[in-house]
């Protein structure tokens, strides 16, 4: 899905291959003051158009060197969570009215102020208040870093996750992944150098969240099916051996040696050798995938085959064995978060499903001495508001969007650990403290897996990109 | 070589120099600014100087006031400003409290950059002076010439290139079919050309001629224009909901093609149809352009955000496909490299500000209505009716319920009110009920708009919106409108005087007056790029690489008076673009083969960008769908109509994919192989879920306009090639009407196997043969029902839905189960062609 200043020609194909000259002339010719911003760039990316995922080094030394991202999906509630609103509690129930040209309907008319049903305790030696039913995370907060602090800017879920996921609300962008391994590269060409692993049901806006955009398609996020094929078609037909696939891919390689030499003969030679990587792709990924070389200690850990923990905790623990196997960026979708009704039975459920599980990677992932060189971002499109509107008599109480306030954290590599940063106000409707918008997020989180987002750039459609946007801060508060 | 690498070292370094500055300058406008005009320059400004200091300009910060300097650039430490709003010393300011952390750490870093102050108006008229190198934008040159050969052999002479031969016959049949058509010569025709008396010349001119005549020409070139305008059958985002009548502006488009509608009738139709043809249906089609980018509002949106959203995706696209330029940066501030001024940007945007979003009745054309609309629309219905019996079963389930926990034995009873009110309480229904339905419930929204894909509705818009004041908004902010603009078109500063336009401040035909500044032959930018893109979509690489950006970040062309002379042409013969191809096809340059002429040559021309060769190219995407569909004879001469669901990877297809509050229904391929089999033009367009083979194959985004694919290389689209069910599906078809392995290549790459290939593939067949004999295929798979999951929001728990079976039998494709091994074992013969290089390739 990317379409490129020159049509063809400069797309070089999935292996290392000559830098296209001629891009560097056209450096020349426009003069210094726009070249310098492309220059960077385009050293960079003449390397990654020749479709070199090979590891690259980044623009600056980093402790965290890949990157598991758990996207809640739905919006979880801070309130609920990690920023406890005692405030709340005095004046639950209060109705008010909510009149404002740039409102939603959702959070407009008449709404009344809802407490948490949770109660909070503190955790770890840094005495973090968290929610009392993540009980295997509160072994780790000192890991954690809180931030309290990002705001967003869409209440709708399709366009606050592309937000989250790429940058830009209307999506179409790389994704977060997609950047990074741009930069990067990945450790292990025979997997996918950016892995997505999806809830049940994809979320809103669907692939487009974890999309290469308009970056060429090495850098696309590819999604691991729970059952059957792991990565699209990479099993063959029914009936079809790997022997024989192997024949036909001989015949097939017969075929093209057969052919004179031709003015592109690198383009086909760099073909006939991705269908190679893709046959060693095949033989890897059933070995990357296999829960059965878990021990039994470790399925435990993560709360693999206990029903209410078993999804996410495979997505955790698949997490892990891609990190270890050179996977650079792994994403794990955990949905369900977007509890407008019945808020204490919601959320409650999907913070028992997850907190072990992602208490469990965070475990493992130190015990092997992975943690400092993976930085670990929990984090949902959106916080929720302090109050609900009037439904269903406002018996159901729960929570709508809120992009104005949200809590995510952040482990491993670089990061503060043990700390809390930024602040809402005293109902959680509003960031307060530290304050910063998600494209500040973004180049954080760049900056700490070593890369420089005014220097990760890509030319298209008439200006360079960047995941930003359009530049940001570094949250340096947010950094160990 | 080492000059190259001080001066990239040296560029880096200025490059990092300039990003500090773009920070400091979005700080500036983001936070600094604001913050300083709110809370400063009440009392230091240009009515008020207490302490003889103004804040207003960044003179006055660094010369200061009483106290001495407010700002030392570049350190915060010594700047006294940073020192009062930080309130450490004595002086605390602003009165009526500290300003918020995050504003105080902005300006602190805003000093550390510079203290850029940019107090510029977002509106600077920008002057003929400072663009004189703006070539895009000056009027056509009138180069001497007589033929495209000329120009293209002077650049060649004068870098001393020798140009390669011209192509054989086979390669430039092969390179024309795909190049107007997106197809394969048949065989037949490939004898036919070989074999044809004719000169050379003669003989390609009839070719082209033929081509043109047919209506794959309009398949193959209206794709072109649907990257640009990035054509979907949804809106995308929450609920991607159906256009149901966005098929007749693409059937539209291929129309235009086929019958070669001249190119400034094509523009003036998309702008501004509706406001000089009244209700003729054709033009109410074509005004779908402006409505064919994502867009969607729902209960958790603003309506005037996304009002906004549309206007500003309407000025964006509309700048890019007619006019080859960027408009995104001039929304926040002034263009720094093209004579865009964001007044410009919101006096275009003002053009729209009338224009309604309108499904206006417009009767079909001749032709529009295919045979199968009956079928379709009862099918819709039929899905229709049982989704409501569904929704009924709840209700009296729910009705029920309430009367037991009333005690009364007959739901009937119940007093209405009552029941409603116990209805409300999901108490009475289960977790699972509610999931299932709520997907009932969106079923029936998603039904009512698919069924109206047959009703002679245009996707369309009118004029009538009168609350259309448009504003400057500073930095893109709605919430901060700036000063008011009138209507007008961008850049009078890029046109020459002679083509002054008026655009009216009425309601009514702002976008007419637009459509005919663009449309005019005195537009040299408009003309410059729809015969850029002619030329780009023949050679894989245009005059200008960078089709939609003729400013001064795109390229500059590689033969600068051969555009301006083509442009004349173009405009010679009355904006027709069929006129254009001959034109290029019938030069020498077209016609050569893509073997450089030597290795000095290549050297000389590394990219073919001089075309001292013919640029070989992969083929598009959809250009290998239907490749291998012609090539198996399953290839449907089904045109037009609403979109067709052709067969996609099956884990895709039954993928759950979350709409707002619910799933949306699984992809099923059309029932009928005639509709699958249709070309990929035809095939439904949903942003939400692409065809996964198109994607992977360099597809078109649906977000931002494609001026031409590009063609990566990488291992999964082997995965789709060579273990994908469409290229299987393809080539058991192939091998099954093929029978030998001379016709199996005949077939498969329109030729015979050579001696070599066919001892290669003769042992492979034998062998294959035999081992197949001795494993037998697996038989289909009986169809089970499709159950599949979503997790609950009020549980967390996983809900199994089951789909409804449609109605209508499915046409199975041939499975291995049903042909022998013999058959097998050439569909494998098949399908390694269909991966091969030759297959992919054009030359």
């Amino acid at each position: 899905m990317s379409t490129n200043p020159t049509l063809r020609g400069s797309t070089k194909p999935a292996l290392r291959g000559p830098i296209d000259l001629s891009r560097r002339g056209f450096l020349y010719r426009t003069g210094a003051s726009i070249a310098s911003v492309a220059l960077s760039a385009l050293l960079a990316e003449d390397q990654a158009r020749a479709g070199d995922l090979a590891a690259k080094p980044p623009h600056h030394p980093a402790k965290a060197k890949a990157c598991i991202f758990l996207t809640m999906e739905g919006g979880p509630s801070h309130i609920d969570t990690f920023d406890p609103k005692p405030k709340l509690n005095q004046i639950h129930m209060q109705e008010f009215v909510r009149r404002d040209k740039f409102a939603s309907a959702m959070e407009s008319g008449t709404r009344y102020y809802v407490r948490s049903p949770f109660n909070f305790r503190r955790a770890g030696q840094s005495g973090i208040e968290i929610c009392e039913h993540y009980q295997h995370l509160a072994d780790c907060v000192d890991d954690i870093c809180f931030y309290r602090g990002a705001v967003a800017e869409s209440s709708n879920h399709p366009t606050a996750l592309y937000h989250l996921n790429t940058g830009n609300k209307f999506g179409g962008d790389p994704a977060m992944g997609a950047w990074a391994t741009y930069g990067l590269g990945t450790f292990n060409e025979n997997l996918p150098a950016f892995v997505v692993l999806p809830d049940l049901a994809y979320p809103q806006g669907g692939a487009a969240n974890w999309s290469n955009g308009f970056l060429l398609p090495n850098y696309q996020g590819t999604p691991l099916r729970p059952t059957g094929s792991p990565i699209l078609d990479m099993d063959p037909q029914p009936g079809v051996t790997r022997e024989c696939e192997r024949q036909n891919l001989d015949l097939m390689v017969a075929l093209d040696k057969d052919e004179p030499a031709r003015v592109n003969q690198h383009d086909l030679d760099a073909r006939i050798a991705s269908y190679e990587l893709a046959f060693r792709m095949q033989a890897e990924m059933p070995g990357a995938i296999d829960l059965k070389q878990e021990s039994a200690e470790t399925l435990k850990l993560y709360g693999v085959g206990e029903p209410d923990t078993d999804a996410i905790a495979r997505r955790c623990l698949l997490a892990r064995r891609m990190i270890e196997r050179g996977v650079r960026f792994v994403q794990v979708y955990a949905s369900g978060w977007d509890s407008h009704d019945y808020l204490e039975s919601a959320h409650r459920s999907r913070i028992h499903s997850s907190d072990k599980p992602i208490a469990g990677l965070l475990k493992d992932l130190k015990r092997r001495g992975l943690l400092e060189s993976t930085l670990v971002i929990w984090a949902g499109e959106f916080g929720r508001s302090p109050d609900n509107g009037i439904r269903r008599g406002a018996t159901t109480w729960g929570r709508d969007h809120n992009p104005q306030a949200m809590t995510m954290w952040f482990a491993g590599g670089g990061v503060k650990a043990g700390h809390v940063i930024g602040a809402t106000d005293e109902i959680g409707q509003k960031a307060v403290e530290v304050v910063h918008p998600l494209r500040d997020v973004h180049v954080t989180i760049l900056d700490l897996l070593g890369l420089d987002d005014a220097r990760l750039t890509y030319f298209h459609a008439g200006r360079f990109r960047q995941l930003s946007q359009f530049g940001g801060q570094i949250i340096s508060e947010v950094k160990g | 070589m080492k000059w190259r690498y001080l001066s990239l070292a040296l560029l880096a370094m200025i490059a990092r120099a300039q990003n500090t500055s773009a920070e400091g300058e979005l700080i500036f406008q983001n936070t600094v600014g604001p913050a300083l005009r709110e809370r400063c320059t009440n009392c230091h400004g240009p009515s008020l100087q207490s302490s003889n200091l103004r804040l207003d300009s960044r003179d006055g910060l660094l010369k200061g006031g009483a106290r001495g300097p407010a700002v030392t650039t570049g350190d915060p430490k010594n700047s006294l400003l940073i020192a009062a709003i930080e309130q450490t010393g004595k002086l605390k300011m602003p009165p009526g409290g500290k300003l918020p952390d995050a504003t105080i750490a902005a300006i602190r870093r805003w000093v550390e950059l510079g203290a850029p102050y940019n107090d510029r108006k977002p509106a600077v008229a920008t002057t003929n002076e400072t663009i004189s190198d703006k070539w895009a934008f000056q009027p056509l040159t009138q180069p001497a010439g007589a033929t495209i050969d000329q120009f293209i052999r002077d650049l060649l002479a004068r870098k001393n290139i020798t140009a390669a031969h011209r192509a054989s016959r086979r390669t430039l049949i092969r390179r024309a079919t795909y190049d107007l058509w997106g197809l394969p010569p048949t065989a037949s025709d490939i004898d036919n050309f070989i074999n044809d008396p004719a000169p050379d010349g003669q003989a390609f001119a009839k070719l082209v001629d033929r081509l043109l005549a047919s209506p794959h020409y309009g398949e193959r070139w209206g794709r072109h224009w649907l990257d640009v305008v990035r054509y979907a059958d949804t809106g995308g985002f929450s609920n991607d909901f159906e256009r149901p009548n966005a098929w007749r502006y693409r059937d539209y488009v291929i129309r235009a093609f086929n019958q070669d509608k001249p190119y400034n009738q094509f523009v003036l139709e998309q702008i501004a149809g509706d406001e000089f043809a009244g209700s003729e249906p054709e033009k109410l089609v074509a005004v779908g352009f402006l409505r064919m980018g994502p867009w969607e509002h729902t209960a958790m949106s603003v309506a005037a955000v996304t009002r906004q959203e549309w206007l500003d995706d309407v000025t964006h696209s509309t700048a890019a496909t007619f006019l080859g330029i960027t408009m995104e940066c001039a929304r926040c501030h002034d263009h720094k490299f093209d004579p865009l001024p964001t007044r410009d940007y919101y006096r275009l945007q003002a053009v729209f500000a009338t224009t309604e979003f309108a499904d206006r009745p417009a009767p079909f054309l001749p032709g529009e209505v295919k045979p199968d609309f009956a079928a379709g629309r009862a099918l819709m219905e039929t899905l229709q009716q049982r989704v409501d019996l569904r929704i009924e079963e709840y209700r009296q389930l729910t009705l029920t319920r309430v009367a037991q926990k009333l005690g009364l034995s007959n739901p009937d009873a119940i007093p209405p009110e009552r029941a409603r009110e116990a209805a409300k309480k999901f108490e009475l229904i289960t977790p699972e009920e509610f999931e299932r339905f709520k997907i009932f419930q969106k079923r029936k929204e998603l039904y009512a708009r698919s069924v109206t894909r047959y009703s002679p509705i245009a996707f369309s818009v009118t004029d009538g919106r009168s609350e259309a004041e448009t504003h400057i908004l500073p930095v893109g902010n709605l919430q901060t409108p700036g000063e008011r603009v009138t209507p007008g078109v961008p850049g009078a500063v890029m046109v020459p005087a002679s083509l002054k336009t008026e655009v009216p401040q009425t309601i009514q035909n702002r976008r007419l007056p637009l459509a005919q500044w663009i449309a005019s032959p005195d537009n040299p930018l408009a003309v410059r790029v729809i015969v850029n893109r002619i030329w780009a979509w023949h050679f894989g690489r245009g005059i200008v690489a960078t089709p939609n950006d003729f400013g001064k970040l795109g390229k500059r062309p590689t033969h600068p008076e051969l555009l301006d002379w083509l442009c004349r042409y173009f405009l010679d013969h009355h904006w027709s673009i069929k006129e254009m191809h001959r034109l290029i096809m019938l030069s020498d340059a077209y016609q050569r083969d893509s073997d450089p002429a030597s290795d000095a040559a290549l050297k000389a021309d590394p990219e073919g960008a001089l075309l001292s060769y013919f640029p070989p190219r992969r083929l598009d995407a959809e250009e290998i769908l239907d490749t291998m569909l012609a090539d198996s004879g399953e290839l449907s001469p089904d045109s037009g109509g609403p979109g067709t669901l052709p067969e996609i990877n099956l884990d895709v297809a039954n993928q759950p994919r979350q709409i707002m509050g619910t799933l949306t229904p699984a992809y099923r391929p059309s029932p009928t192989r005639a509709e699958r089999n249709a070309r990929m033009v035809y095939a439904f367009q949903k942003r939400g879920l692409p065809n996964p083979m198109i994607e992977v194959l360099n597809g078109p985004s649906f977000n931002e306009s494609t001026p031409g694919r590009d063609a990566t290389t990488i291992p999964t689209q082997a995965f789709a090639m060579l273990n994908g069910s469409f290229a299987n599906h393809r080539a058991l078809a192939l091998a099954a009407h093929a029978e030998s392995i001379e016709r199996v290549f005949i077939l498969a790459v329109g030729r015979r196997p050579s001696p070599k290939e066919s001892t290669l593939t003769l042992d492979f067949l034998r062998r294959r043969e035999a081992y197949y004999k001795q494993h037998p295929a697996p038989p289909e798979p009986a169809p089970k029902p499709l159950v599949r999951s979503i997790t609950s929001e009020l549980t967390g728990a996983p809900v199994q839905v089951e789909e409804d079976q449609l109605p209508v039998p499915y046409e199975s494709d041939l499975q291995p189960s049903q042909v022998s091994p013999h058959v097998r074992a050439l569909a494998d013969i098949a399908l390694a062609l269909f991966n091969s290089n030759e297959f992919a390739y054009v030359y």
